[in-house]
């Protein structure tokens, strides 16, 4: 009775198909996977695609979509292809989307986790210094960075990360505050394990799951300020994003509609593929509804 | 008891409820027939997980379905069959005819609306009566169950007052209405023994004087043999035994109901094992820890509570020192004191003669090793993303083991703890709380200590499995002789595995003495109360020297 065989335990599935089969019950998540799937096969095809080049001439100005096979999607106002722009435009969304997430999480769990571990005053300090960065609206801050640095697209993905950490931070923070009493941790202490080990490998692999789910969110805004940012101007001219696109597009938006539309369905469903999936993360990873 | 003639208030028919697909068996419950005569308290017992909870929702009709629900049998209450009602006839029955007190009243008690609101909430629903005559009536009801100062407690909001009298007005609430049957689920588990055993009389007496009909759910053969009438043993939702308390109590039949029973803690504490001549290992004199209290911006600094006052014991080797006491006595502070899991104000303590509570930091980590802790709730305190192996070695490695040979290490140590080598592989989640435990006492053993700090370690744990994890640690105990400071609420468990005990009553140790003695002539008022609230005092186990327990 008191000795386990190895036949008593339930049978142990790979992490991954219990993910996956978590997953796969919200049909909405596996959409947001799909269209997610093909952004990715887009920046992928790029290379492919000719024209290589999108900021190259490709024929006449204007010319209307699914006319000429040789530019499908047709042409803006100085010719180019808008087909090929949309193709390199999700290497640039992509890249920025990832990039700016990493940093604002890599801030946002640093910050989190010591004023969540330690409290006290190093929670005070940083807790204000987050609400300072809070309390400016993110895309004036995002707007005044940008001006200081310049608009090459390391400093846009660079500036983007800095507006947009303070969520994670504050998420992380709760997190570790719940976490850092719990018995398995005091356990952990009790070892004699020291506070970096027990920040990074006790406590942080229980806080993250969360913070994973939100930086799905993250990265459909990192998507979206990019593109704000273009439309306004502020882009990198050298990178075909769709931003750019957008703000070019807006010139001719009365009778050349379609030069602004098709980028701008491009970020629409990029960034609805994050939110779903998302979602779909925070189903699986959520404890409170882990069952099967 | 009642007599033959009269009919039952509920009558439950070969009910059967079923669970979802994937579930740990299809059916939660499997052919349950039971009655509840007007004025009979019926015990039903099991242990977590024997469908006994459920049997209440399928009564009050509140399974939560589609997922689980009732897929046969009958309830008939007082003559009517619950199926044959509508949803509408079934509320005006519930909270008039039959009501529930639950487990926790701070949960079941909307923490928004005072008290007496909450208990005038069933007189509006129900009754017809005016705003006057219902206040009266809700004040007369805080009387009856001996809350003292009714119509200033009617203004209170729940968390105002304390979990005794939450209780209370929660069975206010529930017999407001003179109900024909309550359903009580577990209501004491979450209540100190002393105030256990107030609301325990406090049902009893409100219930003969108004002769209902009380199913009252318990996992605790104390508490059965406290307030039953009759009894039914449930086991993974199935019926064993039904009987009159006496009988199921001292002459059980079925095999499963006598391993229960053998595994409940006997009162009479073994012969005391002299240790005058065993060294001191852990000395703590004079611990004092206040908790200061968070004044607000405006409200300044409030005065702190006083947690541990004065605390001063010795643990000599291979001795079992119990700290025994109810919650907000200060017990478990003192163990996170000594671990120094937390900093106390004043005081000494020392290990071997070697103080512990002014070390370097690193002196502090090797100090670990020395001392170690198994913690109350096993879930808790095993970090879920790691294996099995991880666990217990980490410690080891920490202290610069190295980390292959302390995975073999921690491997021969699931032998120790009776677990299969194949448990090495597994994550904590995978395990019984019973496993968990033991995963737990191999991780304190993988650091070879001199003292083992257990707080509350089977508390969370059923009463069969409590009594297997009791014997490994008091074997272990032996073996390596070990010295085990053991904090725990339960006077049974401590009567049967201490040697010594500290009793503690609001930060202050009361008593302390050799266990037997303790138990037999208690001197301080606090001991003896603590003493005389344990429920089911006057009933001895009876022993089986043939079961397989």
């Amino acid at each position: 009775m008191t000795l386990v065989d190895a036949a008593d335990l339930p049978p142990e599935d790979s992490r991954l198909r219990v993910f996956w089969r978590r997953y796969r019950r919200n049909r909405a998540a596996v959409l947001g996977l799909i269209l997610l799937g093909a952004v990715i096969l887009m920046a992928l095809v790029a290379g492919i695609y000719e024209p290589v080049d999108p900021l190259r001439r490709a024929g006449d100005p204007l010319a209307r979509p699914f006319v000429d096979w040789a530019t499908p999607l047709g042409t803006d106002q100085l010719g180019r292809d808008i087909l090929a722009g949309i193709l390199h435009g999700a290497r640039i969304s992509l890249m920025i989307g990832v990039v700016a997430t990493s940093i604002s999480i890599t801030i946002g769990v640093a910050v989190g986790a010591c004023a969540g571990y330690f409290g006290g005053w190093v929670d005070d300090v940083l807790m204000r210094v987050t609400e300072a960065f809070q309390t400016i609206p993110n895309f004036v801050l995002l707007l005044a960075l940008v001006a200081i640095l310049g608009s090459q697209i390391e400093n846009i993905v660079l500036a983007i990360g800095i507006v947009s950490w303070t969520a994670p931070a504050r998420l992380a923070r709760a997190e570790f505050m719940s976490l850092r009493n719990r018995e398995f941790v005091e356990a952990a202490r009790n070892l004699g394990v020291g506070d970096a080990s027990l920040i990074f490998r006790e406590i942080l692999p229980n806080a993250l799951p969360p913070v994973v789910v939100y930086a799905s969110v993250i990265m459909a805004l990192a998507i979206l300020l990019e593109s704000a940012l273009a439309f306004l101007g502020l882009g990198d001219p050298n990178y075909a994003s769709w931003g750019n696109m957008i703000g070019q597009g807006r010139a001719v938006l009365r009778d050349s509609f379609y030069v602004a539309l098709i980028p701008g369905l491009a970020i629409i469903f990029t960034v609805l593929s994050f939110s779903l999936l998302g979602e779909g993360l925070n189903e699986v990873l959520n404890p409170r509804q882990k069952k099967g | 008891m009642s007599e033959m003639s009269v009919s039952p208030v509920l009558q439950i028919e070969n009910l059967q409820i079923s669970l979802p697909a994937g579930a740990d068996r299809p059916h939660a419950l499997e052919g349950l027939s039971l009655t509840v005569n007007p004025g009979e308290v019926v015990c039903l017992v099991g242990e977590s997980g024997s469908g006994k909870s459920l049997a209440a929702g399928a009564i009050m009709r509140l399974l939560p379905e589609p997922l689980v629900r009732k897929t046969g049998g009958t309830v008939i209450f007082e003559g009517r069959d619950l199926d044959e009602l509508s949803e509408r006839e079934m509320r005006a029955l519930r909270g008039e005819r039959m009501s529930m007190i639950f487990q926790e009243p701070m949960t079941a008690l909307n923490p928004q609306k005072s008290v007496g609101w909450q208990i005038d909430e069933v007189l509006r629903l129900h009754t017809g009566l005016s705003g006057k005559e219902r206040r009266a009536r809700v004040i007369e009801m805080l009387g009856q169950v001996k809350i003292p100062d009714p119509a200033s407690a009617c203004n209170a909001y729940p968390h105002q007052v304390s979990g005794g009298q939450r209780q209370r007005v929660m069975i206010a609430m529930a017999l407001i209405l003179q109900p024909k049957l309550v359903i009580a689920d577990e209501p004491t588990t979450a209540l100190d023994v002393t105030t256990q055993l107030e609301i325990l009389k406090l049902i009893r007496e409100l219930q003969e004087r108004e002769g209902t009909g009380i199913l009252f759910i318990t996992h605790d053969f104390g508490v059965v043999a406290e307030i039953a009438d009759r009894v039914a043993v449930l086991r993974e939702g199935l019926l064993v035994e039904e009987g009159p308390a006496r009988e199921v109590l001292n002459a059980p039949r079925h095999p499963y109901t006598r391993a229960l029973i053998a595994a409940v803690p006997s009162l009479r504490p073994p012969r005391p094992r002299d240790f005058s001549g065993a060294p001191v290992v852990l000395k703590a004199e004079n611990i004092v820890k206040t908790y200061k209290a968070r004044g607000s911006f405006f409200s300044g600094k409030r005065a702190g509570v006083r947690a541990v006052d004065d605390v001063s014991f010795d643990l000599r080797r291979s001795e079992t020192l119990g700290i025994v006491g109810e919650s907000g006595s200060g017990k478990t502070t003192v163990s996170r004191c000594v671990t120094r899991l937390l900093e106390c104000d004043s005081g000494r303590a020392s290990l071997d003669g070697r103080d512990i509570l002014h070390l370097s930091a690193k002196a502090l980590r090797a100090m670990r090793s020395e001392i170690q802790m198994v913690f109350q709730d096993p879930m808790a305190s095993l970090n879920p993303r790691k294996r099995v192996v991880d666990l217990i070695a980490q410690g080891p490695i920490v202290h610069g083991a190295d980390p292959a040979e302390a995975r073999a290490k921690a491997r021969e140590l699931l032998a120790l703890v009776e677990l299969s080598p194949a448990a090495a592989e597994r994550f904590p989640h995978e395990f019984s709380g019973g496993q968990r435990q033991r995963i737990g006492i191999a991780r304190a053993l993988a650091m070879e200590p001199k003292v083992i700090v257990a707080d509350e370690p089977v508390s969370a744990l059923d009463v069969s499995v409590q009594a297997q994890v009791l014997r490994l640690l008091a074997d272990l105990r032996d073996r390596l002789d070990l010295s085990l400071l053991f904090v725990t609420h339960d006077l049974r468990v401590a009567s049967q595995l201490c040697d010594r005990i500290v009793v503690m009553e609001r930060g202050r140790v009361v008593e302390q003495g050799v266990t037997a003695e303790v138990f037999a002539n208690p001197r301080h008022a606090y001991t003896r109360k603590l003493l005389s609230s344990i429920p089911g005092r006057d009933w001895t186990p009876p022993s089986f020297r043939d079961d397989a327990a």
